[in-house]
């Protein structure tokens, strides 16, 4: 592993959840574009985000929103 | 009641039953509304009600379970899930490899892996992961600094890998670990 990649694996999290500046950001996309053992894994990671995001969705029971609703009503009135 | 669903999945993964889940978001709505006056108009409203929720949380559940701080969570590698797959070499494709784990990993799985997670880990895993909010944005909500932040979040995914890499191996989408040490 390069320097390279160490600085773009230091930056995966910042770099998935949008916190580097610009300048940053097209260092690391460039060193993912010349490197594909880091572009493959930046890809993996991002990809597996999005997995985890939509693992942990949960519906609300209509009843729970009714209960909320009438609990928010009585607290009003 | 903006907000009411967003806030109930999140408050699952906290309280991890829908009883308590339910409570929690029923409490930050009335504590929302009693507190109104507190909040500035044209500031953010989610991170404000998302810091009521978690504030409840806390004080509600943490007295029972105390839990020490960071040394739960020992060193883990990066990229701990992907290391795993990239090992594997009876497959003919690494692409197929990934699709397989990523694919073959069941909602149920990732639920309880997070919510395995250590409290002061999960929380932030759960306001960055499922809601998308800033560095900044968890900072205010959970009070703590940035850089807390960003290593609670750094540590806590890792440990979310290494658990996710358990129920992938025993869905058979990664080899025994044995087979790794060469």
């Amino acid at each position: 592993m390069s320097d390279h990649c160490r600085d773009a694996l230091d930056r995966l999290y910042a770099y998935l959840d949008r916190e580097l500046d610009t300048d940053t950001v097209t260092e690391v996309r460039a060193h993912l574009e010349e490197c594909p053992p880091c572009g493959g894994a930046f890809a993996f990671e991002e990809r597996l985000m999005v997995v985890v995001r939509d693992g942990l969705r949960e519906e609300v029971p209509q009843a729970v929103v009714d209960r909320l609703r009438s609990a928010l009503r009585s607290e009003i009135l | 009641m903006q907000y009411a669903p967003q806030l109930y999945t999140a408050a699952m993964r906290m309280a991890r039953n829908p009883t308590d889940a339910e409570d929690l978001v029923q409490e930050t709505f009335l504590k929302a509304y009693r507190a109104y006056d507190s909040f500035t108009a044209g500031t953010n409203l989610k991170a404000w009600l998302y810091r009521i929720l978690t504030n409840t949380y806390i004080n509600k559940y943490r007295k029972d379970r105390r839990r020490p701080i960071e040394s739960e969570l020992g060193d883990l590698e990066d990229l701990y899930l992907y290391k795993r797959i990239g090992s594997e070499e009876t497959t003919d494709s690494s692409r197929s490899a990934e699709d397989r784990v990523l694919d073959g990993l069941v909602e149920s799985d990732i639920k309880e892996a997070v919510e395995a997670l250590p409290e002061n880990f999960r929380v932030p895993v759960l306001l960055a992961d499922l809601e998308g909010f800033a560095y900044k944005e968890i900072a205010e909500i959970l009070d703590i600094p940035i850089g807390t932040v960003m290593s609670r979040l750094h540590r806590g995914r890792k440990a979310l890998q290494a658990s996710l890499a358990e129920y992938a191996r025993d869905r058979g989408l990664l080899p025994d670990p044995e087979s790794e040490d060469e």
